[in-house]
């Protein structure tokens, strides 16, 4: 008897020992060689995560006193957040966009911002702020965007025979190509997402003189609105007329794959795209005729948590990772923020990138529904439901009733 | 002091879960339990709102009982199906033929792929206008179904996509059936039963305390399903595959609403548990134990 | 046991049957590891990659500190395997071969921590850990499996159960206590159950990555799997990269698998039931 206690007891002493030995450092908020450290979380994905960390290592070495510590969580980054968060103890700094769903969690900038003189914020694009900040109060120091722009396959536009896209190229412009090329190919013109991210398709409502709500929140009169139903309808028809493909996913991988000759995305695919060598070009979103076209604006921000320990370090890494030599290293995998930079780098002359700054000039002064509406992940499900019900080809739900119905909710 | 030892003995033998229980478990559990009776938006100061969160679920809330549904009906199919692909395999596995050693490798494989790879593969292959299945069902000049987009055949497809990881259970009831002496089935060979008659009056009987096992396990694990469904459908087309496990899992980190998800979690909780009383109530009538032979029939454990 | 020729040719075809279905999503999965990824994504789908690109997996295993990682998961997954064994193999001898007082209760208790979605326990736990300081440690990956987990134990049980009574009480009568009997008599027969829990929580803890997301914060705590989910993004996913450490990430539990599986044979024919 006593011997099976003192083997148990042995067992689980080894068990203790190996485990002590094999995990080694704890979470304070001081490193080992009286450093502070700086907890950085970041959502980007293998090699881009490798750029990230040269130039956290650039900054640790030019700094006796910090040391920030790269993580990475990729897709899961909100889990990790929202598990840090919930136990108060969320990493220092932390990539940002869905800032209603986490500012009160967050450290309003205002004041730090303010310390650094009149014009450290005049030369981040001004649109940039709002997209930042919640009820006036500055949450997020701009580091990326990416607005929307529209992309095509040169290659199927030469073999249907039709122009490629013009300075002022209107949504009936591009159902007219998209039935030649979907007639002339064996690829589709066009092609949206069967379920986009209410988000993101706003911007098709603005560009029609309408939005999702009015400035209250209120939805009624306004998704349900003419001009609405106007832009709900005519993706609707493009999906019937089988002049454009709806797809399970963001579209990306039917464009690459030549599938289809036209689709609207963020900024996000041009690496791949420049991979496989395709030849395609950028534009501005089709506008309605009347007026510009407007684009969302998807920005990502840094922003520091409310309880972290080492506010001064974090804000002296923010102001780090958001100048101007972090906006250079960073080109290619953001477009960078910051007006000296775009000049000097000479942005704007390339036809790649060049679109998704128009498109920000003329996006100005939108806010979208996410900003006014207080619970707007459940608007933006069942918004997002709805949609599905006009897309999906297996309902293609009556577009003024889904709409009127939606307006309700 | 022997007789007293002897009335520890068994408490010492569970004491290593017992611990384990009183650390790591129990309190989380709580923790959630008195949650549900809160709202709590992860980052301001969580509010007592008492039955509010289950009143909400019961009476306002229409998608708790469509998901619910939804998550039913994939644990009926489910469970049972896979059960019968897990067990069949094994029994083939277990033959005296040939190559079966590569065969259990095969089928045992798929299980061991990370959950993101497998869901990345098989929306390929089920991508209703791009995938490779309906490309090849059309070299045959059969149009495919619509899987990911028409709502009556993506539960279909996270079925099929799901039963791939079936090795596991597999594996369990095959570890089983190799237990069983072959001096059984020689037996009863000389006596002439057919292999169908000896699987169902041998194999089955013998393994029926592994049939439970996976049983309450699987109804269990088709509950909590989360990954596969979130990475290949997303619970679409139309929330036709929005599961409940997806369900609690998007309230909880998606709407941030940690009270409310805390309280369909435990909604969940009792309606596995009633389900698995009811497993275990019954399964006196058909799971045979033979640690309790003939002397010992008195009381029969769950 | 013998087989008629057309039993073994129906058997041979039904095998066949699954091991397409088992088998094709795998191999495409292989074959696409070694395209670049815009042929991986081509339609019409091509099976056989035009080039094979063996440096897909170089690439891949450079693109982040797999390394590491590799030495984190294998530190877990034996230390955590060695745990479950000994600690599940302990309580489910307790629970299927004693009558003692509350034992149904505690054992309706163990079963239902399985029921409770870990979305929910998920914050609580982490507060736990980070109140014992074990926050970008390995150790909340490790520690708990040495105190047992309910599905394992439950698993150990039914086994346990399926031994005949008169099994221990000839050692008994030999003057053997209750631990000697469990080390002596039910290790040596149970065997094939404690390598199959081996098997089966290999599996789990090699593949699991919301334990190491929750868990650890810096690079060089990081398992595979967390590496793994980490060439999917919100925007895009790194997929050919993804592919090969996953076909990679494969080979240790099949080659453990192949190993064992030996045993799970040899080691029956004893007569347990």
């Amino acid at each position: 008897m006593k011997k099976k206690i003192a083997i148990s007891c042995i067992a689980l002493m080894c068990a203790s020992m190996v485990l002590s030995a094999c995990a080694s450092g704890g979470n304070s908020s001081e490193s080992k060689n009286g450093k502070v450290k700086v907890r950085f979380a970041s959502w980007d994905v293998a090699e881009d995560i490798d750029k990230q960390q040269i130039l956290v290592d650039k900054f640790n070495e030019s700094h006796d006193d910090i040391e920030v510590v790269l993580e990475a969580y990729g897709r899961d980054f909100d889990t990790k957040i929202s598990a840090g968060m919930g136990s108060k103890d969320a990493p220092d700094l932390m990539y940002m966009w869905n800032y209603p769903a986490y500012y009160e969690g967050l450290e309003p900038l205002d004041s730090y911002i303010e310390k650094e003189g009149e014009d450290f914020k005049k030369n981040y694009y001004s649109a940039l702020w709002d997209y930042n900040s919640i009820e006036g109060n500055i949450y997020g120091m701009p580091v990326g965007f990416t607005t929307h722009a529209l992309f095509y396959n040169k290659d199927l536009f030469e073999e249907a025979g039709v122009d490629l896209p013009g300075e002022n190229f209107t949504w009936d412009d591009l159902r007219a190509t998209a039935k030649t090329i979907s007639e002339k190919t064996n690829a589709k013109g066009f092609a949206f997402q069967m379920k986009p991210d209410p988000y993101d398709f706003e911007m098709y409502l603005w560009s029609n003189g309408t939005a999702y709500c009015d400035g209250k929140g209120d939805m009624k009169g306004k998704i349900d609105s003419e001009g609405s139903q106007e832009v709900f309808k005519m993706f609707q028809d493009m999906a019937k007329e089988e002049i454009a493909a709806v797809t399970e996913g963001n579209g990306t991988d039917e464009f690459r794959a030549g599938q289809v000759a036209m689709y609207i995305y963020g900024s996000w695919s041009i690496n791949s795209l420049n991979e496989d060598n395709m030849n395609y070009g950028i534009t501005k979103l089709p506008n309605f005729g009347s007026k510009p076209s407007v684009s969302i604006l998807s920005s990502s921000g840094i922003a520091m948590s409310k309880d972290s320990k080492n506010k001064d370090a974090a804000w002296e890494f923010m102001k780090y990772w958001t100048g101007e030599e972090a906006n250079k290293a960073r080109i290619g995998l953001e477009l960078p923020v910051l007006e000296t930079v775009i000049e000097s780098e000479k942005i704007m002359d390339d036809s790649t990138y060049a679109p998704f700054y128009e498109m920000l000039k003329q996006s100005a002064g939108y806010t979208p529904a996410s900003f006014i509406q207080k619970n707007w992940s459940e608007v933006s499900e069942n918004l997002s439901l709805s949609f599905e019900e006009m897309f999906n080809p297996s309902t293609y739900r009556d577009v003024k009733e889904t709409l009127e119905q939606a307006a309700q909710q | 002091m022997q007789k007293s030892i002897k009335k520890i003995t068994p408490y010492l033998f569970i004491l290593p879960w017992i611990i384990g229980f009183l650390v790591f478990t129990l309190g989380p559990l709580i923790f959630s339990l008195i949650m549900s009776f809160y709202n709590w938006s992860l980052t301001g100061k969580p509010q007592f709102v008492g039955f509010g969160n289950y009143i909400e679920m019961f009476t306002r809330d229409k998608q708790f009982s469509k998901s619910l549904i939804i998550s039913l009906k994939y644990a009926a199919v489910f469970v049972p199906l896979n059960m019968a692909i897990a067990l069949f395999l094994a029994m083939l596995i277990a033959q005296p033929v040939k190559h079966t050693k590569i065969f259990r490798t095969i089928f045992y494989i798929p299980s061991v792929i990370s959950g993101v790879a497998v869901s990345i593969i098989w929306s390929w292959i089920l991508n209703s206008d791009y995938g490779i299945l309906n490309y090849l069902l059309s070299l045959l000049g059969i149009k495919g179904p619509k899987w990911l987009v028409d709502p009556g055949y993506a539960i279909l497809a996270v079925i099929i996509a799901s039963a791939f990881g079936v090795g596991s259970m597999m594996l369990i009831f095959y570890t089983d059936i190799k237990g069983i002496p072959s001096t059984l089935y020689e037996a009863a060979s000389l006596d002439g039963a057919s292999s169908f008659r000896q699987f169902f009056s041998i194999t089955l009987p013998l393994i029926t305390p592994t049939l439970l096992f996976n049983l309450i396990t699987s109804i269990i694990s088709s509950f909590q399903q989360v990954t596969l469904v979130m990475l290949l459908t997303g619970g679409g087309p139309l929330k036709s595959t929005y599961f409940y496990g997806l369900y609690t899992y998007n309230n909880a980190f998606k709407h941030h609403k940690l009270g409310y998800a805390s309280a369909n979690a435990w909604v969940m909780f009792v309606i596995i548990l009633i389900l698995t009383m009811l497993v275990f109530k019954t399964s006196s009538s058909w799971v045979f134990y033979q640690s309790e032979n003939a002397k010992n029939k008195k009381r029969r454990k769950p | 046991m013998h087989l008629s020729k057309k039993t073994k040719f129906i058997i041979y075809f039904i095998l066949i049957l699954f091991t397409i279905y088992f088998t094709a999503p795998f191999i495409y999965m292989v074959f696409s590891a070694f395209k670049t990824e815009a042929e991986a994504i081509a339609y019409p789908p091509k099976f056989l990659p035009s080039k094979w690109h063996f440096e897909n997996f170089i690439n891949a295993w450079n693109s982040q500190p797999f390394g590491t990682y590799l030495f984190n998961s294998v530190l877990v997954t034996v230390l955590t395997t060695l745990g479950q064994v000994i600690s599940c193999s302990l309580v489910a001898y307790g629970f299927a071969r004693f009558e003692f007082k509350g034992r149904d209760i505690l054992f309706m208790i163990l079963m239902a921590t399985m029921m409770i979605p870990w979305d929910v326990t998920m914050i609580p736990q982490y507060m736990e850990i980070n109140m014992f300081g074990w926050i970008n440690t390995l150790k909340p990956l490790i520690v708990p499996a040495w105190f047992g987990s309910a599905y394992y134990i439950f698993l150990m049980r039914q086994f346990l159960l399926s031994v005949p009574k008169d099994f221990e009480e000839a050692a008994r009568i030999d003057g053997a206590n209750a631990f000697q009997i469990y080390l002596k008599v039910f290790m040596p027969i149970l065997k094939p159950s404690l390598i199959l829990v081996a098997v089966l929580n290999m599996i789990t803890v090699w593949n699991d990555y919301l334990g190491p997301l929750i868990f650890l914060q810096e690079r060089n705590k990081y398992t595979l799997a967390l590496g793994l989910a980490a060439f999917k993004g919100v925007h895009s996913t790194k997929i050919i990269p993804m592919l090969c450490i996953t076909i990679i990430m494969i080979i240790p539990p099949v080659l453990t698998f192949i190993f064992s599986g030996k045993h799970i044979v040899e080691s029956t024919g004893g007569g347990v039931k």
